[in-house]
């Protein structure tokens, strides 16, 4: 292992600095009228409701958030491998007549994943009305397109040669095609496709929050009457329900890897995807949701020109959009700050162990029941926002985190501790260092993901483009929504440009790759 | 569950994929028969809300003798593309939100609604220690200026459009309050809440939601108090689709607002249901009694 430059390191901490200007801002603003609240919530924590009516919708919520998941992360998965095997150069380069349209389709599916999911999902649910279709279809819409471009990314960063090689023995493209790519996308999917399975699940919970049902609305509502003992029934279930689901996709990833062959692997991949999907529709059917009605389309009247000028002319969108960078700037600078300082703070490995659990909790709170109890002791401004975005995906970075640093070999850590140093600067050279460009790297992704959440918080002090959209979504008012969600599009894709930039910048410079 | 695969076997796999992908076309439609469906956007948490829709459709169900199923909707928006696209027959409406689904609706119908809402109101509530007073006229709104002040919902008649109508009239506009715009809590309950706790001076309100907590103890008369009671207006009611008598059969409209009209006190499951509604009783309503709102929602611009 080649020795890092410390410089990457102290930047996985660096960012945690935003913590001044935003705890100044809390501290400023925070008092003591909603402490009771705050005791009451916690101490609910360690006592959940256990009434029958109670325990049975937060499971019945469950269910319909699990069903979704899972059929939405099929279709996904499947349509995502598909259009990620279209847009490779790699296919193209053996159909070189037509490569543009290769290149046509990477650039097109920046839109899908352009837009969140619940941004979808309010759009669909005004054209599909009350389906449980328009929970799935927004998932799968930017889902298809994350994976689509994870799985060309990495096809296109092997050597090719192999491939020119097969090709010169005379065997047609398809054949050749799947010789050489197959057992290179069949590792990419089984460790990708499990995560997009997690993060169906959460997406599914942010949309329930949204009132697209599931646990996420079960959620939302016990908030929103402050029933925080009901609450925390519908979050420990969630909880338990993720580590469970966590541990068996481990186990059976570590079974069908050690004892499938390769050409079997495919066979199985198929399988899982379309069990998958058979299992979760026919729960889905199970639990009376009509999803073999066929869809009915209510299209809406598209706004003229006058609209549009006018709706330009009425939303203050510099303002908003200065905003919306600002949220993502400071929540960013949070979710990836805290977790390395946390490990240089706390050093240890049952320290690291209880992180680890806490972050998957972390992860599963959505952000708008974060603001609402942030706001219940400090006074609304950006930094709340911020704070509950950051505190999500800081979640999702610490389990990345100490998820690599469980697996990770320990002699650089013991070489320097034996050294003399200390338990602190130790596990900041020879625990973080070695993980700090690939945790940068994928920081960077996690950015452009912020960005677009940014879409879901906005509603404290009613700042930002994604509260604009509710307020225009309720007002329906079609011209300003079709504004305001171009603009988040046009932001995300230059923000995804950004991201990528440096992203690539860490991952050239990383000595392990843990984004796939 | 079908996960755990027969993994020893070659030809198993093959087969197991097989009849995975076949088990997809096996599992049949839903046989179509006509149901009454009933909706409502939730003001309540969830196990009140279960409990309240269980029994009213039960109760629908029997006298009308048709299935009736309760759908929840959770998203002012979605409640209104619901009732637009046809989805559901019959829907528990805010005052904004059924004119709104309503002028997008061709022939759709009030009904019927509670005795309280008729003569609805909201209240200005604000933290004692904000420096604000209780209101005698409605010009002195305008001692809300510079405050951190919230609304409920964005759709919300007694949470949101109400409210600012009046705070309007007195001369207060959005960007005068302190940050420059006002929060948009989400729910009455939070709205609450947040006063409360002092995060937002003050705040406006569903009367009803507040007099509930005041019942239910959950509000500190030494943090929070009513600062202002907004004149009355109509509000919450339930909306029918036009098209009902000719779903179900000749006249099912007007059993069906009869039925309603009939709840009393004396048979156990419909006290029940008037309980949860927090009502003694449902009176008639016609469309025409929201021609205010409709106007006020123009002018503040949550109807084009």
């Amino acid at each position: 292992m080649k020795l890092i430059k410390p410089v990457s390191t102290l930047l996985t901490v660096l960012p945690s600095i935003v913590y001044i200007p935003v705890l100044i801002e809390i501290i400023k603003g925070f008092h003591i009228g909603g402490l009771n609240i705050i005791f009451t919530f916690i101490s609910s924590a360690i006592k959940p409701s256990f009434n029958h009516e109670v325990v049975k919708s937060a499971w019945e919520g469950l269910q319909i958030t699990i069903a979704i998941a899972l059929t939405s992360w099929a279709i996904s998965m499947l349509i995502g491998i598909l259009l990620g095997v279209l847009s490779t150069d790699l296919f193209w380069k053996s159909i070189p007549k037509f490569s543009y349209l290769g290149k046509f389709l990477k650039y097109l599916l920046a839109i899908p994943r352009s837009i969140h999911e619940v941004v979808w999902g309010l759009l669909f649910i005004q054209i599909l009305g009350l389906n449980i279709w328009v929970a799935i279809i927004s998932i799968v819409i930017p889902y298809s397109a994350l994976t689509a471009r994870v799985i060309s990314e990495q096809l296109d960063s092997f050597e090719i040669q192999p491939l020119i090689a097969i090709r010169k023995t005379g065997s047609n493209i398809i054949s050749s095609f799947i010789t050489f790519l197959l057992p290179k996308l069949i590792s990419v999917i089984s460790t990708y496709g499990s995560y997009r399975l997690e993060c169906a699940i959460r997406g599914v919970t942010l949309l329930g929050i949204f009132g697209l049902g599931g646990i996420g609305t079960e959620l939302y509502l016990t908030l929103k009457s402050f029933e925080f003992k009901e609450m925390w029934t519908c979050l420990w279930m969630l909880w338990l329900v993720i580590i469970f689901l966590e541990k068996f996709i481990k186990f059976s990833r570590s079974y069908l890897l050690n004892n499938i062959s390769l050409k079997n692997s495919f066979l199985i991949s198929i399988s899982i995807f379309s069990l998958s999907l058979s299992l979760g529709m026919s729960w889905l059917y199970n639990l009376n949701f009509e999803i073999f009605t066929p869809l009915n389309f209510s299209f809406l009247n598209l706004p003229s020109f006058v609209e549009i000028e006018n709706g330009f002319k009425t939303l203050p969108l510099l303002k908003l959009i200065f905003k919306t960078i600002l949220m993502t700037f400071l929540a960013s600078c949070i979710a990836i700050g805290t977790p390395p300082l946390l490990l240089v703070l706390f050093p240890g490995k049952f320290s690291l162990k209880v992180q680890n659990f806490i972050w998957i909790f972390f992860r599963l709170i959505p952000p708008p029941l974060t603001t609402i109890l942030i706001l219940l002791f400090t006074n609304p401004n950006i930094s709340v926002a911020a704070l509950s975005l950051g505190i999500t995906h800081m979640g999702v970075m610490g389990r990345l985190l100490t998820d690599n640093i469980l697996k990770q070999e320990k002699s650089i850590y013991r070489a320097i501790k034996s050294n003399g140093s200390s338990k602190q600067s130790a596990t900041l050279y020879g625990i973080l260092a070695p993980q700090s460009n690939s945790y940068l790297a994928y920081g960077a992704y996690r950015s452009d993901v912020i960005l677009k959440e940014t879409a879901i918080v906005g509603a404290v002090g009613g700042v930002g483009l994604g509260w604009q959209l509710q307020e225009s979504l309720s007002s329906f008012d079609w011209a300003q929504v079709m504004i305001i969600t171009a603009t988040f599009s046009l932001l995300t894709i230059s923000g995804e440009f950004i991201f990528n930039t440096s992203q690539n910048y860490w991952l050239k410079n990383s000595t392990n790759n843990f984004i796939s | 569950m079908g996960l755990g695969l027969g993994l020893g076997l070659k030809h198993t796999k093959t087969a197991v994929c097989i009849l995975s992908i076949f088990h997809l076309f096996t599992i049949n439609g839903l046989k179509a028969e006509e149901i009454l469906r009933i909706g409502a956007i939730p003001d309540q948490n969830p196990e009140r809300l279960n409990r309240l829709y269980k029994v009213l459709s039960s109760e629908l169900s029997e006298q009308l003798n048709i299935p009736v199923r309760y759908k929840p909707v959770t998203n002012y928006a979605a409640a209104v593309t619901a009732f637009r696209t046809g989805k559901l027959d019959l829907v528990w409406f805010g005052g904004l939100t059924g004119v709104q689904a309503r002028l997008q609706t061709k022939g759709a119908k009030v009904l019927v609604q509670r005795d309280i809402d008729e003569k609805f109101h909201s209240v200005f509530i604000a933290n004692k220690k904000s420096s604000l007073q209780k209101i005698n006229k409605i010009n002195d709104l305008r001692t809300l200026k510079e405050k951190r002040f919230t609304f409920g919902s964005e759709s919300s008649t007694s949470g949101r459009l109400m409210p600012q109508y009046f705070l309007n009239k007195a001369g207060v506009q959005l960007k005068d309050f302190k940050g420059g715009a006002p929060g948009f809590s989400g729910s009455h309950d939070t709205t609450l809440m947040l006063v409360q706790s002092g995060s937002y001076e003050a705040g406006a309100l569903n009367e009803q939601v507040w007099e509930s907590n005041v019942k239910r103890g959950r509000v500190n008369p030494s943090k929070v108090f009513v600062i202002w009671k907004t004149p009355s207006y109509y509000d919450y009611h339930w909306l029918a689709q036009g098209n009902l008598d000719k779903k179900f059969k000749k006249g099912f409209t007007k059993e069906l607002r009869n039925v309603f009209l009939n709840f009393n006190e004396k048979s156990p499951r419909q006290k029940k249901i008037l309980d949860l509604f927090g009502t003694k009783k449902f009176i008639m309503s016609r469309n025409d009694n929201y021609n205010k709102i409709e106007k006020i929602a123009r002018e503040i611009g949550k109807i084009k």
